[in-house]
């Protein structure tokens, strides 16, 4: 048994999810390229040395279908000597990815895997894969709502107000923009080029700055027709029944945004490392999965905490920075007051909220993103963790090195 | 030339025209009445064969020799089978038929001569054309769900094929069944035609019109009307019947689920593959504990009922002419207008204008907006209905319902007062909800004519009516009283004398069982979910707030005269939110708040209440114990010689204060827990919870020996 070290990370900007999307014109295979590419590139990497690419991906349909992760690699260039495997773990995909990078590399039974993730959602929709968990037989041998309507019933559980919601999304967007203006992302951006060099996409650009508390307070909830009218709220009282009424918090102003990008993660024993000739920024300490009810389905991030500290040995105090992802608002504010963590601490650059949530790569991007900030403010641990789909969840923590 | 005979068996008539080359197979089943019994598949395939046999064959006119076309299953064989491979054969033969005639190339056309309901219409719908006699008694549709199954021959997978997931979704789950222009309209039927004439010639013209017929989905064209199976759209429609059918099932249906199941996994595979998952739905859904008590209650009691078994027969039917009503408040307004809808002259009697007045605007009201009556029959009726101040306007009434406050007082006064207005040998009924009819009939001048009629709000939509004889009625009196239900329209129980008689004493066990789990500390909305989740139809908070908590701490006098105990901490609860003023919905809150918004639990009863919850507490807990009060209070019924007949025990409940459909009843729900059983779970609660559980006496006799209220099944 060795340790499993991230010597760097890249990503894609996020660019909106929809046809107006900057990056809705460009193939998820090649976001995921580029990204290959410029991990390869910046770190001058023989990629007859990568022994794996793991990549997440969840909707796996259409132009993300076949294996990606296989495909992109072959399209960046690499080495034909690099397998490829795209997983799906919903929206833990992306970290999912990374943890088994991680664990392939700690295991010994390879030596230098690159992680990451991929999700065009402006090109291939969110759902239309299908699954048995669109199968009324599935759905009540387990349980299933639709997410918005279990983050409405976290908030009610949690007593999370939309005013709460709202003041959080709010925060989001400051952070993200005070991030984008002070050029925090600029370590792992990658520009998005055509063929010819011209710059697609450069910057993050699903951002609202001028969001501001009244400005949301004037959003429709978007849950309380399915919740109310079309019998959604019902599926949820065989497992809640103390809970008269769910009060629907969430709209699109304090839930994720729908966007595309790509994001890739070196990872590698410190002795292969050091044999290419790279410097380590940080170390895998522990990782953790755990499954909590598929109806409330979005409170996975706490167990899933308590699980990777415990393997590392470590206190929620022992956190410097946290990145708990902004499925919904509730998602992180209900994680910090389960845990009791300083806001001040968790995602200091702003979230999915602002900046998107591409499904399938969000968790390695998350990732990067801790990095980058521990190194930016000189600080020693971090966690990510996601909330997914059928109640799972999913922690990491890493150490700087 | 015609040919024509009949089928081997006897029970079809088959005849040909060689001229035309039409070959007609009139289902002729033996009975009044075409179902999908044993003997169908034989005759179905027996006259099809003779038809195919026919030289110069051109097309098939699938009809019926009875006034109905086919009303569905024959469910005396399906209520009895148990054993499902046995089940899945049958299904799988039925469909093996089905699919023959519509891929045999000769066209079939359905002459639906008259009502095609459940197999009948599934019959229909494997027919390549559909034509429907647009007469007024005529329905089409499939109403399998309302008895705890649903369609099982074809009818998910045929349906969604014609018209479309969601359409299919509507009709099934709700059980509808059609008048023929609304048929057509949604697609069920291709067309109408005026006459059983005009029937047969359209049939005819269809077949010289489409010599090659094929189903829609035997074509290699076919496109799935609506949102294709499988995409996205389809699944969220889906998503959409599978929220909106939980939100009004609580779950308690699994028959509804496995319609939704049966038509999203069978839409996505080819017709037969589909048939064949449509019947292992089926197969476990018909042959489960659910289903058989469904139907034991839903069909064979209620049917009895509504024939009155049992019961004497008036044999020149009720005799009346002129009904009168005393008290033109909600239940005697409906009384009066289901009377005049039934063509009985009606005189109802107020001392209060304004209350005459009110009742007036809702008879006229209701009559405008019934778009069924033709601009006569809305004259009829209400110039049927007169409303007056005056005594004497009563005279010559053959009947008399009273139907005034609940109190001994005032009924006697008004009895005494306007009982000599009755035509001799006329009826008087009280329409009291617990007062017992002996004590009410004390001040009569003939208590063989006094009976009790006690009908349920709103009178126009709740079919049962509770009889109510005293040991002084006279057969005669009851036996009239039927007849009088049957004109109107009503599903009748008759009972004996108590106080609360059936109906009133089971719903007040089960609001007070409600408040008093609140009283011990139970969490109010789960309780209120328990009793949904257990099949009931409305919540015991939710209908308590509903018949207001004044009117039973008011009743609650009269129920400590008659030895009832009201002395629990759920009654005390009751008081105290009464005396804040919470008496319930009309008074703008009770157990719940009333707002734009809807209802919400008073925030405030928690504090009111004051007790950790116990330790023993959760959805089935609450659901049975719920049931619980009910189903004991109805064995004590029986006991105390009020329930004489149990299926009365079985209707009384269901149809009349909403007891768990889905359980066919309290009795129903016994037998399936056992006696043994529910006598330990009634002692565990007497130990923890107090006397006012200990078993009936009735019940430990049953339990030692083994007994049951139904024959097993």
């Amino acid at each position: 048994m060795t340790e499993a070290y991230v010597f760097d990370t890249v990503r894609t900007p996020r660019g909106r999810g929809k046809e107006i999307g900057s990056l809705h014109t460009v193939r998820p295979v090649d976001l995921l390229a580029t990204t290959l590419a410029a991990l390869r590139d910046r770190n001058a990497l023989p990629t007859e040395h990568v022994d794996d690419v793991i990549i997440g991906c969840v909707t796996q349909t259409g132009d993300q279908g076949g294996c990606i992760a296989r495909f992109a690699a072959l399209e960046a260039g690499y080495d034909l000597d690099a397998p490829g495997q795209t997983v799906n773990r919903f929206c833990g995909s992306g970290l999912s990815a990374v943890n088994d990078a991680a664990a392939m590399v700690a295991s010994g039974y390879c030596d230098l895997v690159v992680a990451g993730g991929v999700e065009s959602m402006s090109r291939v929709t969110m759902g239309s894969d299908g699954g048995a968990i669109w199968d009324p037989r599935t759905q009540w041998n387990v349980g299933s709502v639709p997410q918005g309507i279990s983050a409405d019933l976290l908030a009610t559980l949690n007593g999370i107000t939309r005013d709460d919601a709202d003041a959080f999304a709010v925060r989001s967007q400051q952070r993200a923009a005070a991030a984008i203006e002070s050029r925090k992302f600029d370590k792992s951006i990658i520009p998005v080029k055509d063929d010819n060099g011209l710059v697609i996409l450069d910057k993050d650009e699903n951002p609202r700055p001028g969001t501001t508390a009244e400005k949301l307070a004037g959003l429709r909830p978007s849950f309380e027709m399915m919740g109310r009218q079309f019998g959604m709220d019902a599926l949820t009282k065989d497992r809640y029944p103390q809970v008269e009424r769910i009060d629907h918090v969430h709209h699109a102003g304090n839930s994720s945004a729908i966007v595309d990008g790509a994001t890739a993660v070196l990872l590698a024993s410190k002795d292969k490392g050091a044999a290419l000739g790279l410097t380590p920024r940080a170390k895998i300490r522990s990782v953790a999965l755990c499954g909590t009810d598929p109806v409330l389905m979005l409170a996975g991030p706490m167990p899933a905490t308590r699980r990777a500290l415990r393997k590392a040995k470590m206190s929620i105090g022992d956190i410097d920075l946290f990145e708990v992802n902004e499925a919904f608002a509730a998602v992180p504010l209900a994680f910090m007051a389960e845990l009791e963590v300083d806001p001040d601490k968790v995602n200091v650059h702003g979230g999915a909220i602002a900046l998107g949530h591409p499904l399938g790569a969000t968790g390695a991007m998350l990732l990067g993103t801790l990095i980058d900030t521990l190194e930016e403010r000189d600080l020693s641990t971090g966690l990510v963790t996601l909330c997914i789909g059928g109640g799972m969840g999913i922690a990491t923590i890493i150490e700087r090195v | 030339m015609t040919d024509s005979t009949k089928t081997t068996n006897g029970q079809a008539n088959v005849s040909f025209d060689a001229q035309t080359g039409i070959a007609t197979v009139a289902l002729a089943m033996e009975g009044r009445a075409n179902k999908l019994g044993l003997a169908f598949g034989e005759t179905l395939h027996q006259g099809l064969t003779w038809a195919w046999a026919c030289e110069g064959l051109k097309g098939i006119i699938l009809t019926s020799a009875h006034k109905d076309f086919c009303v569905g299953g024959d469910l005396d064989a399906l209520y009895k089978e148990r054993d499902q491979a046995a089940m899945m054969e049958r299904l799988r033969d039925l469909h093996k038929l089905f699919r023959a005639m519509e891929t045999s190339k000769v066209p079939v056309v359905a002459a639906i001569n008259g009502s095609a309901l459940g197999g009948g219409y599934e019959l229909a719908m494997a027919c390549h054309h559909r034509i429907v006699l647009a007469e007024d008694r005529v329905r089409v549709g499939l109403p399998e769900c309302l008895l705890g199954l649903f369609p099982g021959g074809g009818g998910t997978q045929r349906l969604p094929r014609l018209i479309g997931i969601q359409g299919a979704l509507d009709i099934i789950l709700q059980g509808k069944t059609l008048h023929p222009t609304k048929a057509k309209a949604l697609g069920l039927v291709h067309d109408t035609a005026a006459t059983p004439e005009a029937l047969l010639a359209a049939a005819a013209e269809w077949i010289a019109a489409n010599p090659k017929a094929k189903q829609p989905w035997d074509t290699d064209k076919f496109r799935f009307p609506g949102p294709r199976p499988g995409t996205m759209p389809a699944r969220q429609i889906l998503m959409g019947a599978c929220g909106m059918m939980f939100s009004k099932s609580a779950g308690a249906y699994p028959g509804l689920q496995a319609a939704i199941s049966a038509i999203a996994e069978g839409t996505v595979l080819s017709i037969d593959n589909g048939l064949e998952v449509e019947a292992r739905y089926f197969t476990n859904i018909a042959c489960s504990d659910q289903a058989k008590d469904m139907i034991r209650t839903v069909w064979y009691h209620r049917r009895a009922a509504e024939k009155h078994e049992g019961q004497p027969e008036a044999k020149d039917g009720h005799g009346l002419t002129k009904v009168g009503i005393i008290g033109a408040g909600m239940m005697g307004a409906g009384l009066a207008n289901v009377c005049a809808a039934a063509g009985l002259n009606v005189v109802l009697k107020d001392v209060a204008q304004p209350s005459l007045d009110k009742a007036r605007a809702h008879i006229e009201g209701l009559a405008k907006k019934n778009r069924r009556l033709t601009p006569e029959a809305r004259e009829a009726l209400t110039a049927a209905v007169s409303y007056t101040l005056a005594d004497d306007d009563l005279d010559g009434c053959d009947l008399i319902i009273e139907a005034v406050f609940e109190n001994i007082e005032l009924k006697h006064q008004i009895t005494q007062q306007l009982e000599p207005k009755l035509a001799k040998g006329g009826i008087w009924a009280t329409n009291t909800s617990a007062i017992p009819i002996t004590d009410l009939a004390k001040v009569s001048v003939d208590p063989t004519k006094f009976i009790g009629l006690h009908y349920f709000s709103p009178v126009e939509k709740m079919q049962l009516v509770e009889i109510i004889t005293s040991k002084d009625t006279s057969p005669d009196t009851l036996a009239r009283s039927l007849a009088f239900s049957k004109a109107i329209k009503k599903l009748p129980i008759v009972v004996g004398d108590g106080f609360g008689f059936y109906t009133t004493r089971v719903f007040s066990a089960y609001i007070m069982q409600g408040a008093q789990l609140v009283a011990e500390g139970h969490d109010p909305a789960t309780i209120e979910w328990a009793a949904r989740k257990a099949g009931m139809v409305v919540s015991p908070l939710q209908v308590f707030d509903e018949v207001t908590l004044s009117l039973i701490v008011k009743g609650s006098k009269q129920s400590r005269m008659y030895g009832k105990n009201v002395d629990f901490p759920g009654m005390a609860l009751v008081r105290s939110l009464v005396e804040q003023g919470r008496e319930g919905k009309a008074s703008g809150g009770g157990f719940y708040d009333y707002g734009d918004d809807g209802r919400t639990l008073w925030p405030g009863l928690a504090a009111l209440v004051n007790k950790p919850a116990p330790a023993v507490t959760g959805l089935d807990f609450l659901g049975r114990v719920l049931l619980s009060a009910q189903a004991r209070e109805a064995v004590c019924a029986i006991e105390e010689g009020v329930i004489k007949n149990p299926r009365d025990a079985e209707v009384g409940a269901v149809f009349g204060i909403g007891f768990a459909p889905n359980t066919g009843g309290p009795l129903s729900w016994i037998d399936r827990r056992g006696a043994a059983t529910f006598v330990a779970e009634l002692r565990a609660l007497a130990e923890s919870h107090g006397d006012a559980w200990t078993p009936p006496d009735l019940l430990v006799s049953m339990a030692d020996k083994g007994e049951r209220f139904f024959d097993a099944v």
